[in-house]
């Protein structure tokens, strides 16, 4: 009987946390990355709150392991360090781990327009990319399959389809009204430079295999 | 009822392409009889050589050429490509893409998509282009353009971001557009010979002479094997621009990135985004070195969920 009242209350614990586990995921789509092993890059303050203008709470070394908690602001991105501590760093100063050696060089940007300390630049270009490309047949991990080659190869043209899909086309007054609800206004941004394009370790392609 | 769409589809593109040629008349060389002359009918063997169904639905294309014309003029030089036969192309491989996922069901997220992507396209070099945003019902994670403004992501990556993050991907994939980067894809590819390799293997009485066999074996290719490496870091820098130009934070496409870093390379929900594009961590890489802390000015608004944005538009 006893034993009865404690399975069902273990059971009761164990839905509610799935349940709860589903609400959170539904809120927070954006936290697909909790929990991904990261390293630093470079060194770098862990930040009590997003900015480099916010309190250091330690300083982390290049290549210190951290674990991503899922929450991100901007290029801020929320962490958690191997002594249990959570901060904030930037997004571009932590990689995925086991970056090999020279990750740890920092070359000041020319941006100049934004706050002390936010230098980000080359780092050990050539050590983080994927190089073999991936299998072509993917291994049936999980239970669903994503859009792959072979959907396509057997793809019929579908022209109604797409006069369906033109007919849901937005207008440019459309467009405007929904900006203008969300509150989204267009900024003058300068065109980004293009980085001068070294030698890639696959001679130029990284993941240009041909069927 | 089949018949019958085929049949007006026929008398409606007779109509199309017999009225007077207005924006060809003003250019000799691109005249539209000199190209129906130089027709390759072999390429169409199952059905009357009907031009495409785009000619009549698509509001910006006029009576224009069919797929072969279109493969033909790919072949030669890119600039014998207006933008309305650009339309015409993006069109048809739209319809490649639509053959392989349907469109997904929810119109609210549909519109919702659409009014985004818009809005984005509104900003870039290419504001009057008919840009047509849709959401393919596919579990994946991933995003297409066809030339002339087709933008296609699937349910998988919607689920998966905020609007920031989509803008990221929206704006990614229209920079591509905007640079024409599927056009010179085609074009090397048809250069391979490509197309007719394709062909002779892949006959198939399904077409309903709308999409040439050519066209979609070119189309078939280039969405399985991706675009050229240089143009995907070309594409990820100037969409980040892109998206901050349209208000949005710039880490957008980024933080996407760093998502698809994680992915296990077998992951099958990844794996033809994985496989057709540079590895995210090279992609992040070349962006951090573009962005440096340029657009961090820009940056830090808080995260939009689009289940907010959608809220109350489902009924």
């Amino acid at each position: 009987m006893k034993e009865q009242t404690m399975i069902r209350a273990t059971l009761r614990t164990a839905v509610s946390a799935l349940l709860l586990l589903g609400l959170m995921q539904a809120a927070f789509p954006v936290r697909a990355q909790q929990g991904e092993p990261a390293a630093m890059k470079r060194a770098a303050a862990l930040r009590e709150s997003p900015g480099e203008s916010s309190r250091s709470l330690a300083q982390l070394p290049a290549q210190e392991p951290v674990t991503r908690l899922g929450d991100r602001q901007g290029a801020w991105i929320q962490v958690q360090t191997r002594g249990g501590s959570a901060g904030w760093v930037h997004m571009f100063d932590v990689g995925p781990t086991g970056l090999g050696a020279g990750a740890g060089t920092r070359v000041p940007s020319s941006g100049g327009n934004s706050l002390a300390g936010g230098l980000r630049g080359l780092t050990n270009l050539l050590a983080g990319g994927g190089s073999t490309p991936p299998p072509r047949v993917a291994t049936a991990t999980i239970g669903i399959r994503g859009l792959e080659a072979e959907d396509l190869d057997r793809a019929q043209p579908n022209l109604n389809a797409v006069s369906k899909m033109e007919q849901l086309r937005q207008g440019e007054s459309g467009a405007r009204q929904f900006a203008a609800e969300a509150a989204l206004v267009a900024a003058n941004v300068s065109a980004l430079p293009a980085p001068a394009r070294g030698p890639s370790p696959q001679g130029g392609g990284a993941n240009q295999q041909q069927p | 009822m089949r018949k019958l769409t085929v049949f007006a589809t026929i008398v409606a593109t007779v109509l199309a392409t017999s009225l007077p040629q207005l924006a060809q008349a003003q250019d000799m060389g691109r005249a539209l009889g000199g190209i129906l002359n130089s027709l390759t009918r072999p390429a169409q063997p199952q059905a009357p050589a009907v031009p495409s169904l785009g000619s009549i639905l698509g509001p910006a294309t006029g009576g224009r050429a069919g797929g072969s014309d279109l493969l033909q003029m790919l072949t030669q030089s890119l600039d014998q490509i207006d933008e309305p036969r650009e339309i015409e192309i993006g069109r048809q491989l739209a319809a490649v893409l639509l053959g392989s996922k349907p469109l997904h069901p929810d119109l609210a997220l549909q519109r919702y998509v659409n009014q985004l992507g818009r809005w984005i396209s509104l900003q870039s070099a290419r504001p009057q282009l008919p840009w047509t945003f849709g959401v393919l019902d596919d579990p994946g994670v991933n995003a297409f353009a066809a030339p002339g403004g087709y933008i296609f992501v699937t349910k998988g990556l919607v689920d998966r971001v905020d609007e920031a993050e989509l803008a990221g991907i929206l704006a990614h994939e229209i920079t591509h557009v905007i640079d024409r980067h599927h056009l010179q894809a085609l074009r090397a590819k048809a250069r391979a010979g490509i197309a007719t390799q394709v062909f002779s293997s892949q006959l198939n009485n399904n077409l309903g002479g709308a999409v040439s066999a050519q066209l979609l074996a070119l189309g078939r290719d280039l969405y399985s094997s991706g675009l050229d490496q240089d143009d995907e870091f070309d594409a990820d820098r100037n969409g980040v621009t892109l998206a901050a130009r349209a208000g949005f934070d710039p880490y957008g496409l980024p933080s996407v990135l760093q998502q698809l870093r994680t992915a296990a390379p077998d992951n099958p929900l990844f794996s033809l985004s994985l496989r057709t594009h540079p590895a995210p961590q090279l992609r992040l890489d070349q962006l951090e070195l573009a962005m440096g802390n340029r657009l961090d000015a820009f940056s830090g608004k808080p995260a939009v969920l689009l289940s907010q944005r959608l809220a109350g538009r489902r009924r």
